[in-house]
């Protein structure tokens, strides 16, 4: 043992200097260099996991959202076209009525006019009748030339009439 | 001059050049202050230019560090450990390997003074690589096997990580096991053996990491100055380079290996 302490010089105070000086080095780099440079990789692999994650979850939000559109709007189809077809019932059924009101008015209106006609056609006869006795009259009054009596007269009308 | 020669020898230990009082200043403890000094100059410029989104040189030694970490991580197998270990290991690369390359400036090992000593003139360098001295590579192996204990009794605790050793654990066990396991009354005993040779390994443990450091350094600075004698010019250039590899890879192999120690340490015992 003392052979080699004499041999290589083996000094305790230049080991402790040594072991010192290691102490600097470690204490520099580690609280100069490592520790803000691990740290701020750690931060940074953090981060970037993050953003990846949220983009992961915005994504799916997205997707989400998406569905949730398609399945509204699908659902919105469905409701309007539920909605126009109960539109187009009505109006058919409205349209219905309408007609049907309308040929009721109509038939009335043509009940009406039959009525008037036939009112007017009666009237126009009896009136016709009248004229044409009236003609019957003059016109025998002429051919006879002279007044007959009222026996003959009568007598006379009622051949011609017939 | 009176013609006498000067003697240049490459001696095995680093000489004083300056005492103050007993304690001396070697040419080896010189080398260490720069490398101290480059060190906390490099601190001081870095401390406050670290941001998260990196620029410059940050990039670059993120790169480095990224490299060394999955380095480490081949050796933990964690992440987690890894990151734990990493600031010691990193400043023990750091600083061996600094150590080890400045040793090559031109200059260190060629400037220096000459003692005279026992009528003879030697020359003796100001400057030595600092890993080219025993006491520095001892410092640093004792450094590195005791953290390696702080970190093993952190881990598992005081008890535990003291029956690695002397492991009185099993001969406590020798009486609740023995009527399920008659094997253990032979099997505890040899256990309790190896936690002894466990203390001579960490004794060798140290011995084999400074000598190793110190040999690969001290035998380059010695080849480079014998291919130099040789012949000055041009010759020593592959050598150097040859150097600059030996000194990175010793570096690595010494935090390497502080390294699996701290993970062999920080592992629970295993229980059969």
């Amino acid at each position: 043992m003392d052979t080699l302490i004499s041999t290589f010089h083996i000094d305790i105070k230049l080991l402790i200097a040594q072991i010192i000086n290691f102490g600097i080095v470690f204490a520099v780099l580690y609280y100069f260099a490592l520790k803000p440079i691990i740290s701020v990789m750690k931060n940074r692999t953090a981060t970037v996991e993050k953003s990846l994650a949220d983009a992961k979850k915005i994504d799916q939000k997205m997707i989400a959202a998406e569905e949730e559109h398609k399945k509204i709007i699908a659902a919105s189809k469905l409701e309007a076209a539920a909605v126009l077809q109960a539109a187009e019932e009505a109006a058919e059924s409205k349209r219905k009525e309408m007609l049907n009101k309308a040929k009721e008015e109509i038939g009335e209106i043509i009940n009406q006019e039959k009525a008037k006609m036939q009112l007017e056609k009666a009237q126009t006869l009896k009136e016709i009748k009248r004229e044409v006795a009236d003609l019957v009259v003059a016109s025998v009054e002429k051919i006879l030339g002279e007044q007959v009596d009222e026996k003959k007269d009568k007598e006379i009308i009622r051949r011609v009439i017939k | 001059m009176s013609g006498e020669n000067i003697i240049i020898e490459h001696t095995l230990f680093a000489e004083p050049i300056y005492q103050i009082g007993s304690f001396n200043i070697t040419n080896s403890l010189i080398n260490s202050w720069l490398v101290v000094f480059v060190i906390i100059i490099f601190g001081l410029l870095l401390r406050n230019k670290i941001k998260l989104i990196p620029r410059g040189l940050q990039n670059f030694f993120e790169t480095i560090i990224e490299a060394l970490l999955g380095l480490a991580d081949s050796v933990t197998g964690s992440r987690e450990k890894s990151y734990k270990f990493f600031p010691l290991i990193f400043s023990f690369f750091i600083f061996i390997l600094l150590n080890n390359w400045l040793g090559l400036l031109p200059g260190i090992g060629s400037i220096g003074q000459i003692v005279v000593e026992h009528g003879e003139r030697i020359f003796v360098p100001w400057f030595r690589g600092g890993t080219a001295d025993i006491n520095t590579t001892i410092a640093l192996a004792v450094f590195g096997v005791i953290a390696s204990h702080v970190f093993g009794v952190i881990a598992i605790g005081v008890w535990s990580y003291f029956n690695k050793f002397v492991n009185i654990k099993s001969f406590l066990e020798i009486p609740k096991k023995i009527k399920a396991n008659p094997a253990v009354i032979l099997a505890n005993p040899i256990n309790a053996f190896i936690g002894i040779i466990e203390i001579v390994a960490e004794i060798s443990k140290v011995a084999s990491l400074s000598f190793r450091l110190f040999g690969n350094i001290f035998a380059g600075e010695v080849l480079l100055a014998s291919i130099a004698a040789l012949f000055a010019f041009g010759a020593p250039i592959p050598f150097i380079f040859l150097e600059i590899l030996v000194g990175l890879i010793q570096a690595l192999v010494f935090s390497i290996l502080i390294l699996s120690y701290m993970t062999m340490a920080t592992a629970a015992h295993a229980e059969h």
